[in-house]
């Protein structure tokens, strides 16, 4: 009967979400590891990535050089990368027969982060060059001619692009922290190695556990609203009104 | 006070998108000099204060600093963002307290012993001590107009470039920007002001120059007296 299959799905899905709950809860250290496995590899991919692409960026926004235009289009077009494709590629280059294969970077931290920072750069860049192409040049020209050093005034119009950059970087996090392919790809996702929160559930969805997938999904969930809620927050503070 | 110094800006070009702007434009300037620059919107005057500040390319243009040889513009340039400063026509206000944004100036200028004693005394100078906590962004112009001075003041530039300052102030902002401008260039600074209203500044007893197609010349020029400016100046031996 439809109503009584619809009735048991809801009874499972209750049951799930209550066993997830208490499986957070209860100080499993395999979900808390897996947790601390996802937000290490992709904290330290945004950190790597952060200095490089505010560089270029700042570069694309204020730089007058042959290819700029093009570069500009380049990073708009990785955007919309699916990390599969990140994901296959890097992993040509790091498998055996690669051109890095010596590294033995396969199926490590370092495989997933390289996945990670090449995933959130083109975002960062291309976020982080429309807010120093809105920011008002003579930020810049102020800065620079009040008598501060070149890098001085590059961290001076950092300042005061402040809000634009930060939503970047919540943007940035939130789609490596929330990405499968890639990781699952270059990780392997190895159990209290690379097993990150996005590999778990679709692991452990597969084998039909919904209590554990519920119980990581529920904690994306509760990061993606912590990344919004921050982020309302922070252009709030960059509001136009007194 | 600022020791002395002079600046020979020799034959500058600019042209943008095949419209000539700055034709052979040669100007010096030394401790004190006051000059006021008019010209039709669009003439080029802007460009002419951004090139001396060191802020924009010019095509061609030589520069002799304490009449040393002359040498390219690009190569001057380090030494123009440390020695020039120019003031937009709508100041820049840096985000926060009309205090961090006299600290911030303050913080630069290494000449400064005690930063804060010399913020309090710019503040006191500029009559903003009533606003410095408040957001230099939400400022009316006329305040702004006095932080950007109180920022040169305690920059303390050999040469100060104010691109239209008083463009959009009324008459007490007026009289208070040529009072601020008078101690300035009493300290040795010297000032070139672009405007569409020479009169305003007769008190400073500035020269007027004039920059008519793509050049500069004496303000006298157009009554015949004087065929251009560089005659000018080199019968004052600049």
């Amino acid at each position: 009967m439809p109503g009584n299959q619809s009735n048991s799905l809801v009874d499972v899905l209750l049951a799930s979400t209550l066993d997830a709950f208490r499986l957070l809860f209860s100080g499993n250290t395999d979900i808390w590891e897996i947790i601390g496995i996802s937000f290490r590899v992709s904290s330290l991919a945004i950190l790597f990535a952060i200095p490089p692409a505010l560089m270029i960026a700042f570069a694309l926004a204020y730089g007058n050089f042959f290819g700029r235009r093009f570069l500009i289009s380049v990073f708009s077009t990785f955007l919309s990368i699916p990390a599969v494709v990140i994901g296959l590629t890097l992993f040509i280059i790091l498998s055996r027969q690669g051109p890095m294969g010596d590294l033995g970077l396969l199926f490590t931290q370092k495989a997933m982060m390289m996945g990670q920072f090449l995933l959130c750069l083109p975002i960062l860049v291309a976020m982080a060059h429309t807010s120093f192409q809105a920011a008002d040049r003579r930020a810049w020209e102020t800065a620079r001619t009040l008598g501060a050093s070149r890098f001085y005034a590059f961290v001076t119009v950092l300042y005061e692009i402040r809000f634009g950059l930060l939503a970047a970087m919540l943007a940035a996090y939130g789609r490596i922290i929330s990405e499968v392919g890639a990781s699952m790809m270059l990780g392997g996702n190895i159990a209290h190695y690379t097993r990150n929160i996005p590999t778990a559930i679709a692991l452990e969805t597969s084998k039909g556990n919904f209590a554990e997938g519920i119980a990581l999904g529920l904690v994306l969930l509760f990061l993606a609203f912590l990344l919004n809620g921050l982020l309302h927050y922070v252009q709030g503070k960059g509001s136009i009104h007194p | 006070m600022i020791d002395d110094f002079r600046f020979d800006y020799r034959n500058i070009y600019k042209q943008y998108r095949r419209k000539q702007v700055l034709s052979d434009v040669s100007i010096s300037l030394s401790n004190s000099d006051c000059y006021i620059i008019t010209g039709e919107n669009g003439a080029g005057k802007t460009t002419l204060l951004r090139i001396l500040a060191g802020i924009e390319k010019p095509d061609r243009a030589s520069i002799s600093i304490n009449q040393a040889a002359q040498k390219p513009w690009r190569s001057c340039r380090p030494r123009l963002s440390k020695s020039v400063m120019y003031l937009h026509q709508q100041p820049y206000m840096l985000s926060g307290s009309v205090r961090r944004n006299l600290e911030y100036t303050a913080r630069l200028n290494a000449a400064l012993i005690d930063k804060n004693a010399a913020v309090d005394q710019v503040m006191l100078w500029a009559g903003l001590e009533h606003l410095m906590t408040q957001n230099a962004v939400s400022l009316s112009g006329g305040q702004q107009q006095r932080v950007a001075l109180a920022r040169a003041r305690l920059r303390n530039p050999q040469l100060l470039l104010l691109d239209e300052p008083t463009a959009n102030l009324d008459t007490d902002g007026r009289g208070r920007t040529l009072l601020m401008l008078k101690t300035i260039r009493e300290s040795g600074t010297a000032i070139l002001i672009s405007t569409h209203d020479p009169n305003i500044f007769t008190e400073l007893e500035a020269h007027s120059l004039h920059l008519v197609e793509q050049k500069l010349i004496d303000k006298k020029a157009a009554t015949g007296k004087i065929s251009d400016f560089s005659s000018y100046q080199k019968s004052r031996g600049l």
